[in-house]
This record gives structure tokens, C-alpha cells and sequence, in this order.
């Protein structure tokens, strides 16, 4: 259907499609429910193949790094406070609430062990993705859907440029680099704030603190050697997130329609989706690490 | 804008202006900016209001010898519902095809047909006796370099100041030197009567409607193409911004001979620069002819279209 094609998701080579069932022709009931599935199931294919061309354009030429730059400073550098922000405060929190089981235990030497583990497998990676796909992503739908809304992608193609060269690939790049960067910083607020909480509060002179933290790092033993696994664990997951991130942002803010108003839609759509998207590939990534690593 | 090195045009102009006060010596004589300017002629060109001979804009076209640039064959579209069936016409080169009609006929859609943003479910479309349907990306592309594009509302890229954008399909396109790209755009913005060194490092947000089209003109004819689109080039536009920037479309077709084709509300501007008007209605095309035989119709739908305007 040409609705697909100017959405420009199509491989360009293709002839359209023309066995497609015309709404207007008010089909019957289980038509509707085949047409509706159908059309799912090609929304997703077209979000793999987007993927898919916007990593392929990374590897051959003209390649925009002025572009590429610029989003790895509005996706990176500018979410920098957010991170930092919400990272301290986790640590805090996580490291006061801990204390307060760990008490009944008498372990409290142990909030290191656990401030770590907790904040470079999980809430590290997770909080730093639904920042980010708050922030950015859903940025990135609002900027590409008013360029949608007022033709600027249209005129990109006109003017000989193809839009997902030019506009997905170096947002996907930009957050595949920046979200793993931005998930280490939030992981050391988060262990930092936890170390305040624990010299304030709890007591734990902070030498100590830090020892259990290496420990806890050291802990699940080291791939090639010197890479803890926690780490693997750790960077995995925002690598995933930053994918899904703006390709979720680019994809709804390409296919906008309806104009001011579709952008709105837009960008709410990016940050529900992106976010449940995130918790669900977030579960089945630690289940298949942990099996992984059992082993 | 205050050095004037073509001087003398300058002195003439405050000559023949009798409120103008002496001009104390070695002050630089300033003259009205070209924007001004062509305002000022355009309003005399209002006010005098006479009425345009038949065939005097367009350039002449004749039509055994001229090739087919533009060609739309049986062309049926459609999204949710039917947009176009069964579209054809032609333009010969240089000629200036009108496309007028109501809102939501596919006015735009047709255009887009032409850039090969969208393909055709059924028929054909030839650029240059070229079919264009089944091309992948890059012919695409090729063929898009043939065309310079004014869009609606000017789509201007709004993070690019003016000069990246009307250098940017230079930048794509050519292999030209940054020297001779910033030659380019000077000429380009001064075509279309904006002061280059006044607009070429504004961002398009701080320009007028009026100049952001203008803007969209220079980008448009960036390329030399030898074919321009314009959707909706007057609308939204005060009386004389809509003079201005129709005087520039017959400026363009008479100057560089380029062939056209417009997609316009305002039927005034349409016969002012129309080789001919295709009027569509229905999903089809319901009358394509010369302003004169269109005028001479007595179609009642066509009577109705031109009454409405
Ligand atoms: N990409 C699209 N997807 C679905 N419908 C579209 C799309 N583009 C245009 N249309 C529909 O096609 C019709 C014609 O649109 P358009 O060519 O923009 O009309 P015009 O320019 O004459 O006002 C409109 O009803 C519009 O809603
Ligand atoms: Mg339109």
C-alpha cells in the first residue's frame, strides 16, 4: 500500500505491494481481524527493517558525523544531570532501606555488596533507560514528527538525501554509545550516594564501604581476565535499551500523521513503548544472562 | 545594504524621488532594498491591472517540436480510500501546468507522484521520457536532481540557517567548491529578491511566511533543475506576498525556461501563469486545457470552480 511507502520504511526496490485489501471495500469481520493482524505484523517488520538500514548505513558512505556528534551530545552530554541525579538518589534510598534489613541480621558491613550488585545489574541500566527514553526518546519522536508533519522528511528525500541515513542512524548510533556511557555514571552516583548513606546513618566507615563494593564486583569472577561479569551484565542491557530507545522514537516520529496534534500522539506513544518494551527485554535479558553464566 | 556599488542606479533612483532631502556628501547613498523595490513594482503592476494577453507569460511553447519533460499515465492512487483514478497529462517543456482543485483532491499527492515519493498502484510516470515508477533509490534519486521542489509550507530544515539550506542539495548533489556553493546561494537568494547578506545566516524561524517561501524557491532552483514543482505556492499569504511570489514563478519560467507545474487555490495567479490548467475533481482530472478555453467553457462544474474563486 502507498500509505507504507511515503512512510518511507519500505525497501525502495520494491513494487507495492498490490494484493493489499482496500478498506473502503468494508470487508467482512474475520477479513478485518486478518487485516489487522496483518497489519501488526508488518508495523513490526518495518520497525526491524528500519533498525536493520539504519545500522547498514552506518557502514557505508556519506556518512553524517556532524550529525552524529550533535545527538551524542543532546542524547549523552545533556542527559548527564537526570542520570546523576536520579542515580545519587537510588543509592541513597537503596543503601537506607538495606540497612535497615541488614540490622535485623547484623550484616550492615554488607550494604556495599548490596548497594553494588543492585545498582550495576538492574537499577543502574533500567533507571538510566527510562530517563533516557523519557527524555530523549520521546524527544526524538517530537522532533522527527514535526519534520514529518511539515514535509521536511519529504523534502530531505527530494533534495537526494535518504531520511534514515540522515536522521536514524546517527540517533541510533549516538544512543547505542551514550546509553551504556550514561548507565557507568549511574551506576558510580548510585554506589557514591549509598557510601554517604552509610557513613552518615549507618555507620560503616567509608574505606570499608568501598572494599565490600570491589568485593561484590570481584565476586561473580572476570571474563578475559579482567572483565568483571557484573559488567557484562551491566552494559548489555543499556546497549539493548539504547536501541530500542530511539528506534521506538524514530520509528513512531517517522510515521506521523495528522499534524501538530500526530506529534503529540507521537511522542506519548515513544515513552509508553519504549518504556514497557524496556522492563519486558530487560527480564528476558537477565533470565538468559543468568543462564549464561550459571553455567 | 548601505554600500551600494552599482552606484549609479542608486543616484538615479533618488533623483526621480522629489521628498528626499539633500544627501550630505560622502554618506553612502542607500537605496531601497531590493525587496522594496520589487514590492513597489508589483504594487504599480496591481494598480495598473491590465489584463494579460493571451500566451503573453508563458514562455511560447511550440507544442510539435517541444518533448514531453512530464507525463502521467493513467495513474490511480490510493491510501485509505481512492485518492486518484485514472490520472493522465502531460507538460511539454516549458510549459507551466496548473493544477488546481478542491482541498484534499490530491493536489499534492500528484507532486509527490512526480518527486517518486509515492508510487502509483496503477500506471506510469514518465520524467523525461524516463519511467520512473519501478526505480530503486539511487535512479530515484537522479531523477529527483532533475526537479527543484517548493513545498507547501516551505519546509525549510528549521535546525539549518537559510544558507546550509538552499546549499544543501549543492552539498548532495555536486561536487562544487565551498567558494562556488556560496556564489550559488548569493545568486539564488538575489533571484528571488532577498538580500543575501541580510537572510543567509537567519534561521528559518526568524524569517516572514512571504520569505520563507522565497527561501523555499531558492532551495527549490538550487540545482538548475530543469523542471519545478510548486504545492501551494500563494496560500496562507497576504495579496502582496501572493504578487510577489507568482511574479517570481513567471520570472523563473521566462528567464530559465524551466517547466512547471503548480499546484494553486488562488485561480487569479493560475491564469496569470498557466500554459494550462488541469482542474481535478473527483479523483479525476475533469478539464485540462489553455486559461482561454477554460474560460470559454460553459461546463457548469468549471463555471461553479471559477465563480468560487
Ligand atoms: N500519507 C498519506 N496517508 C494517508 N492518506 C493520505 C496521505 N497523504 C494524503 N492522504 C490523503 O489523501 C488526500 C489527498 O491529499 P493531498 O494530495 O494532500 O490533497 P490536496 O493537496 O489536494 O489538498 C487527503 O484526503 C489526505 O488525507
Ligand atoms: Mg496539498
Amino acid at each position: 500500500m502507498a500509505y507504507i511507502w511515503l512512510r518511507g520504511h519500505r525497501p525502495e526496490c520494491q513494487p507495492p505491494a498490490s494484493n493489499a485489501i482496500a478498506s473502503h471495500q468494508r470487508p467482512h469481520l474475520i477479513e478485518r481481524f486478518n487485516e489487522g493482524a496483518k497489519r501488526r505484523v508488518h508495523s513490526l517488520q518495518e520497525f526491524f527493517v528500519l533498525g536493520g538500514k539504519a545500522i547498514g548505513f552506518a557502514f557505508s558512505r556519506p556518512f553524517y558525523r556532524a550529525d552524529l556528534i550533535q545527538q551524542m551530545d543532546s542524547i549523552g552530554v545533556q542527559s548527564l544531570p537526570i542520570v546523576l541525579l536520579t542515580g545519587f538518589f537510588t543509592g541513597m534510598v537503596l543503601a537506607l532501606q538495606s540497612s535497615v534489613q541488614l540490622k535485623t541480621f547484623g550484616a550492615t558491613m554488607y550494604i556495599g555488596r548490596l548497594v553494588a550488585a543492585s545498582m550495576i545489574r538492574e537499577l543502574g541500566p533500567v533507571l538510566a533507560g527510562l530517563m533516557v527514553a523519557g527524555r530523549v526518546g520521546s524527544g526524538i519522536a517530537a522532533q522527527l514528527g514535526s519534520m514529518r508533519v511539515t514535509e521536511q522528511i519529504d523534502a530531505l528525500n527530494t533534495l537526494g538525501t535518504d531520511p534514515i541515513r540522515k536522521l536514524v542512524t546517527p540517533r541510533v548510533l549516538a544512543a547505542l554509545i551514550m546509553v551504556p556511557a550514561l548507565t557507568v555514571i549511574n551506576d558510580f552516583a548510585g554506589i557514591f550516594g549509598g557510601s554517604i548513606i552509610s557513613s552518615a546513618y549507618v555507620g560503616i566507615p567509608t574505606s570499608l564501604y568501598w572494599r565490600t563494593v570491589f568485593e561484590q564486583i570481584a565476586a561473580d569472577g572476570f571474563i578475559f581476565r579482567y572483565i568483571p561479569t557484573d559488567f557484562i551484565q551491566g552494559l548489555i542491557k543499556p546497549f539493548v535499551f539504547g536501541a530500542i530507545i530511539s528506534l521506538v522514537g524514530c520509528n513512531f516520529g517517522l510515521k506521523t500523521t495528522g499534524g501538530t496534534e500526530g506529534v503529540g500522539v507521537a511522542t506519548t506513544r515513544t515513552v509508553v513503548t519504549a518504556s514497557i518494551l524496556l522492563l519486558v527485554v530487560d527480564y528476558f535479558i537477565t533470565q538468559i544472562l543468568l543462564a549464561v553464566f550459571a553455567s | 545594504m548601505t554600500d551600494n556599488p552599482e552606484g549609479r542606479r542608486g543616484s538615479d533612483d533618488r533623483r526621480q524621488a522629489p521628498t528626499d532631502g539633500p544627501v550630505a556628501p560622502n554618506t553612502p547613498i542607500r537605496r531601497p532594498s531590493d525587496d522594496l523595490r520589487v514590492r513597489a513594482a508589483i504594487r504599480n503592476e496591481l494598480a495598473t491591472d491590465r489584463p494579460i494577453e493571451p500566451g503573453e507569460l508563458p514562455a511560447l511553447v511550440n507544442e510539435r517540436t517541444a518533448e514531453n519533460v512530464i507525463a502521467l499515465d493513467h495513474v490511480s492512487l490510493a491510501f485509505d480510500e481512492p485518492i486518484l483514478s485514472d490520472v493522465s497529462f502531460t507538460a511539454l517543456a516549458g510549459e507551466t501546468i496548473v493544477v488546481a482543485g478542491e482541498s484534499g483532491t490530491g493536489k499534492s499527492t500528484i507532486l509527490k507522484l512526480l518527486l517518486r515519493l509515492l508510487v502509483p498502484d496503477k500506471g506510469t510516470v514518465f520524467i523525461d521520457d524516463e519511467e520512473i515508477t519501478e526505480l530503486n533509490f539511487p535512479d530515484a534519486l537522479k531523477v529527483r536532481q532533475k526537479m527543484g521542489m517548493v513545498f507547501q509550507g516551505a519546509a525549510l530544515f528549521d535546525s539549518m540557517t537559510v544558507f546550509e539550506n538552499i546549499a544543501y542539495p549543492l552539498r548532495e548533489h555536486t561536487t562544487l567548491d565551498e567558494d562556488e556553493i556560496e556564489a550559488r546561494v548569493r545568486e539564488k537568494l538575489s533571484f528571488v529578491d532577498l538580500d543575501p547578506d541580510r537572510v543567509m545566516e537567519q534561521l528559518p524561524s526568524d524569517l516572514s511566511g512571504g520569505m520563507r517561501k522565497r527561501v523555499g524557491v531558492a532551495r527549490g532552483m538550487a540545482n538548475n533543475p530543469k523542471i519545478m514543482l510548486y504545492d501551494e505556492p500563494t496560500s496562507g499569504l497576504d495579496p502582496l506576498t501572493t504578487a510577489t511570489i507568482t511574479h517570481l514563478i513567471i520570472k523563473l519560467q521566462r528567464e530559465l525556461a524551466v517547466t512547471s507545474v503548480v499546484v494553486t487555490h488562488d485561480i487569479r495567479s493560475a491564469f496569470r501563469m498557466a500554459s494550462k490548467i488541469a482542474v481535478l475533481a473527483e479523483k479525476r482530472i475533469v478539464f485540462f486545457g489553455t486559461p482561454e478555453e477554460m474560460s470559454a467553457s460553459d461546463d457548469k462544474y468549471l463555471r461553479d470552480f471559477l465563480g468560487g474563486f
